[in-house]
């Protein structure tokens, strides 16, 4: 362990232990992201959002529901990121919160998902003051594009591999996790490149601290989660799986 | 159940004091200039100032101090964070060495300044949110967006994400507390299940509720088209008065902000 790493870890832990609130750290909050930044993470995530309102715009059309089916489920989605996931980690037993893209993604579709995580994100800047505005576009960018892509991918290429439904849940609430602290890293990792810091070095040490923090741990723990609710829905109501496009026919049993 | 009680600092909106009252087109000029200066500034007084400011401002409008300190926890914790990460990476000269586990490490003061540069960027940004989030409710919000050609779309679903997040908390909050009175929470692995349950159900609930909304909706005429309904009133001489003030405010800070200290 490095000299560095070894003071990371103390500070993350002591900052963990001090407040509790490990849960939102994947947010960037407000003014630590310099302009240049902000306008490049604003400007990268731009055309996702577009053509996610551009996905909501053409459903819409052709199913007038559709709106409130977004707006309902990710409220959902959104509540489901409030949920206490009891996790043990360095910083001891801790509960944390998801990040739900992984979730969103399944359901809604990456782009959708990406104006979902978009609208979540602009609330809890505004009304909970997790995140911020200026931050909005690299918080967009690691937990929208990036958590939302990742989930996506993940979950269709397990099917593709016919793993069983829950192992596809798994496998896009982890990744989509991963993906996203991933994201969260690069950017922090970012601040440091033009004031003679190592830009690789700033971004693994950042990412090695999410992950030995409870965020580490919520990764597998969302995973698990997300691939439950899927099981659930598909013993409880298929039809709404299959309404969503996320398994192709109700009738042919899914592998559990 | 604490999780589900997150105070939603748009509660102070609804008072009526001077600063609710203040059109949000206004705030929302006011709040997205001064972050932008908060950001460009090259001194640690300006975001400084509006950290100073934004607590007179809300001790005016009788914003709880302990709110508003609640609001700023995750901030500070993610402010001191990046003080250590600039402190331990930028810069040349050592400011400060100890050992930790056999290894010395030294914090360089180039990067502990950058990074003091930083918190106070975040503490003076975050202030501004919340002095217009304590006073601005969402549907206010929404008719911001709109003047600022936000689409269509995006208010939409956030007037339908925000008018809903509360229902399904309290549906939520209901099943939360049958699980755990029948022991669905009394180990690891049961909880993990019991969430899982949680959360299907939860997106069972809020399928069905739209497939209701939307019937409702359609009672009422919905064929698809836009559902905004908010009527921006037009400007009145106080606001222009506002936006003048503004003007004169910014060039200050603009003149301010450039000024080297350190």
């Amino acid at each position: 362990m490095s000299r560095s790493v070894a003071l990371f870890t103390g500070v993350f832990l002591l900052v963990f232990f001090a407040f509790g609130k490990a849960a939102y750290a994947m947010h960037i909050t407000e003014g630590i992201l310099p302009p240049r930044w902000v306008f490049t993470w604003f400007a990268v995530v731009i055309p996702f959002v577009g053509i996610g309102i551009y996905h909501v715009k053409r459903k819409k059309k052709a199913v007038p529901g559709y709106l409130p089916l977004v707006g309902m489920l990710g409220a959902a989605v959104f509540v489901f990121s409030c949920f206490p996931i009891p996790v043990i980690s360095l910083n001891g037993m801790a509960t944390s919160h998801p990040c739900g893209t992984g979730m969103s993604a399944v359901l809604l579709g990456p782009f959708v998902s990406v104006v979902v995580a978009a609208i979540a994100l602009l609330i809890q800047a505004l009304f909970l003051a997790h995140g911020g505005l200026t931050t909005l576009g690299g918080n967009i960018f690691s937990m929208g594009v990036l958590g939302s892509f990742s989930g996506y991918f993940a979950f269709k290429i397990a099917q593709r591999c016919k793993l069983s439904l829950f192992w596809c849940g798994f496998l896009a609430g982890t990744i989509s996790d991963l993906f996203t602290y991933l994201g969260t890293s690069i950017e922090l990792g970012l601040l440091v490149i033009n004031k003679g810091g190592s830009f690789l070095k700033a971004v693994a040490e950042i990412f090695g601290m999410f992950m030995m923090t409870s965020q580490g741990v919520l990764c597998i723990v969302e995973g698990v989660i997300v691939g439950f609710i899927l099981l659930f829905i598909y013993r409880r109501k298929p039809s709404i799986l299959l309404d969503l496009g996320v398994i192709k026919d109700a009738a042919k049993p899914v592998q559990m | 159940m604490g999780f589900l009680h997150h105070t939603f600092s748009d509660v102070y909106a609804r008072q009526n004091n001077w600063l609710t009252r203040i059109d949000v087109r206004v705030k929302l000029l006011y709040v997205i200039s001064l972050l932008v200066m908060n950001l460009l500034a090259k001194n640690i007084l300006i975001s400084i100032l509006f950290l100073s400011a934004s607590f007179i401002l809300l001790f005016s409008v009788k914003i709880p101090l302990k709110a508003t300190l609640r609001s700023m926890l995750i901030p500070l914790s993610f402010a001191i964070l990046i003080l250590f990460v600039k402190g331990l990476h930028e810069g040349e000269k050592e400011w400060m060495s100890f050992a930790v586990a056999g290894h010395t490490v030294s914090l360089k003061e180039e990067g502990l300044r950058s990074g003091l540069h930083t918190c106070a960027k975040a503490l003076g940004g975050i202030s501004l949110v919340i002095v217009f989030s304590c006073t601005t409710t969402i549907s206010r919000v929404c008719t911001g967006l709109k003047w600022f050609r936000v689409p269509n779309t995006i208010i939409e679903l956030l007037a339908f994400v925000y008018r809903y997040i509360f229902l399904l908390l309290d549906e939520v909050s209901t099943m939360w507390i049958a699980q755990k009175s029948r022991l669905g929470h009394s180990s690891w692995k049961k909880a993990i299940k019991s969430l899982g349950t949680l959360g299907g159900m939860l997106t069972i609930r809020a399928f069905e509720r739209s497939e209701r909304t939307y019937e409702a909706m359609r009672a009422r005429g919905y064929e698809g088209g836009g559902i905004l309904t908010i009527n921006l009133s037009p400007w009145k001489k106080r606001e222009y008065v506002f936006v003048i003030g503004m003007v004169l405010i910014l060039s200050l800070f603009i003149y301010a902000g450039n000024v080297q200290i350190w």
